[in-house]
């Protein structure tokens, strides 16, 4: 059974998951997501950057759960949350578990979240608390 | 130093308003609801449609080219008329157009309207830029403003009810607003029902809806060989129009652009926060008072939700918040809100606002965030 990422290129599907950045060569900003065009912070364009791993490790500083939902996935109530990794970055995802507060550490761990039709496991990222 | 303002090198007023109420979406076309707001602004200015020079209409939803079918039915006077598109400061920019063109001397009456009808979904172009991430499909606007809310309640310990208090007071002024989309008084009990995302409910969610709202701005000039009612004219002091720059990792982009535009705005009217009687703000979600209120220095930061609860942002408090009813209850149909924030910031300058009058206004503020990130500021003062 093979599996694939959501999103390919934001994420290392090893155990625990990588997620991937990038960090610009010239001015050394560390930003996620990656970027295909250029710098916000000094305008290179993007063949200045290198990919950057960042640890889906860090600490909540905004959680909502979602009761009404405009698309047909997630399926509500589902809970996000701002996490600020522990590299740096912001990112906003999923989280799982009702215990997830603000200041609450937490880690990354790939879900699955469907299968194609040559049965291959489509996973992404979610985050749960460190126990 | 500041380089003079624009506005200072040749003045610029708004003379007339008008609008047609925000309503649910309906079978009404856009024409007739421009048409309608335009007339009646032409209407309240005491000019003639001939004697507008150019047309800006800001409209975010309804497709190329809506100027021209619309405007020309008050007659094909073949004057510039063009769309401007800034999200939901699309209006805001319509207006900060029509000044600069008045400012600039090519113009003395510059008509400048908000138009919109709701479609099935925004058609944001940030989501067509290539630029996957993880958060996709999981956070829409309310989302992304419940995510502040949490952060924001956390760091102030300011509770469900206090935020909720804002959409009380929001809701009591668009109950007094014939153009409301929203015209009922609504209890906190009321309020705090129906969540929607984290501790936003519906009601402190603003409606999408339609409408039109139009504005005529022009020169000392202009007013003089129009015979235009000087007393009526509110002058534009500041415009100003920021987007988003590189903020600390994390740092609320919404408050933080707010923050540097309404300081680029005091500073172009030589004003302080405190001189502000009036001042409609974008609340599309009632946190978001709270978190411009701190922005714009009106308050400390972690004191906007005790200022909502002793009654300083009511009208007849220190400064009125929204006393339109806001994005909240006048609604939000995107092209007409900034507009719409002009006419009633001109409305209660004039001491025209009736039972929501706030006494003695004699400074007020519109204000708009819009997806990119943008933000547009106007002040306007009684001259």
């Amino acid at each position: 059974m093979t599996t694939e990422a959501r999103h390919p290129h934001l994420l290392k599907l090893v155990d625990p998951p990588i997620i991937v950045g990038h960090r610009c060569i010239s001015c050394e900003r560390i930003a996620f997501p990656p970027d295909p065009y250029g710098c916000e912070k000094c305008g290179s364009p993007a063949d200045n950057f290198e990919n950057w791993d960042l640890e889906a490790r860090g600490s909540v500083r905004a959680v909502a759960t979602v009761h009404r939902h405009h698309r047909p996935a997630p399926i509500t109530p589902f809970t996000v949350a701002v996490i600020e990794l522990v590299g740096g970055p912001v990112v906003k995802a999923i989280v799982e578990g009702d215990d997830v507060v603000v200041g609450s550490s937490v880690e990354g761990f790939l879900a699955p979240e469907d299968k194609d039709d040559a049965g291959k496991v489509i996973v992404d990222l979610r985050f749960r608390i460190i126990q | 130093m500041t380089a003079p303002s624009f506005l200072s090198t040749r003045p610029v007023f708004v003379v007339g308003i008008g609008l047609h109420r925000y309503q649910r979406r309906s079978d009404q076309t856009y024409v007739s609801l421009g048409l309608t707001a335009v007339r009646e602004a032409l209407t309240d200015a005491g000019v003639h449609w001939t004697d507008v020079d150019a047309a800006y209409t800001g409209t975010a939803l309804l497709g190329m080219g809506a100027s021209r079918i619309m405007l020309s039915r008050l007659g094909a006077t073949g004057i510039p008329m063009t769309q401007v598109e800034n999200a939901s400061a699309s209006g805001s920019s319509s207006v900060a157009q029509a000044c600069l063109e008045v400012a600039s001397g090519r113009s003395d009456v510059v008509v400048a309207l908000g138009v919109d009808k709701p479609r099935g979904g925004l058609g944001a172009a940030p989501g067509e830029a290539g630029i996957p991430n993880l958060e996709a499909g999981s956070i829409v606007p309310f989302t992304h403003f419940a995510l502040l809310a949490s952060e924001y309640m956390n760091l102030h310990a300011v509770t469900d009810e206090q935020v909720a208090k804002v959409a009380v007071k929001n809701h009591r002024n668009g109950s007094q607003n014939p153009f409301a989309q929203r015209q009922k008084v609504r209890t906190l009990d009321e309020v705090l029902a129906e969540p929607i995302s984290g501790s936003l409910t519906r009601l402190q969610c603003c409606p999408v809806g339609e409408g039109a709202a139009a504005v005529i701005i022009a020169s000392e000039d202009g007013i003089d060989r129009l015979g235009i009612d000087r007393s009526r004219a509110m002058q534009v002091v500041s415009s100003a129009t920021k987007t988003e720059a590189l903020y600390a990792e994390g740092v609320g982009i919404d408050a933080a652009l707010t923050a540097e535009t309404g300081t680029a705005a005091f500073e172009e009217a030589g004003l302080e926060p405190s001189d502000l009687d009036v001042l409609e703000v974008h609340d599309a979600f009632a946190i978001e008072e709270l978190l411009y209120a701190e922005a714009l220095g009106l308050c400390k930061p972690g004191e906007a939700a005790t200022r909502v609860e002793s009654g300083d942002f009511d009208i007849g408090g220190s400064c009125a918040f929204s006393p339109s009813g806001g994005l909240l209850a006048m609604g939000h149909p995107i092209g007409p809100t900034g507009v719409g924030q002009i006419a009633e910031v001109v409305r209660q300058l004039r001491g025209e606002a009736g039972s929501r009058q706030q006494p003695n206004a004699r400074v007020g503020m519109a204000h708009m965030v819009g997806i990119g990130a943008v933000c547009v500021v106007h002040i306007l003062r009684k001259p």
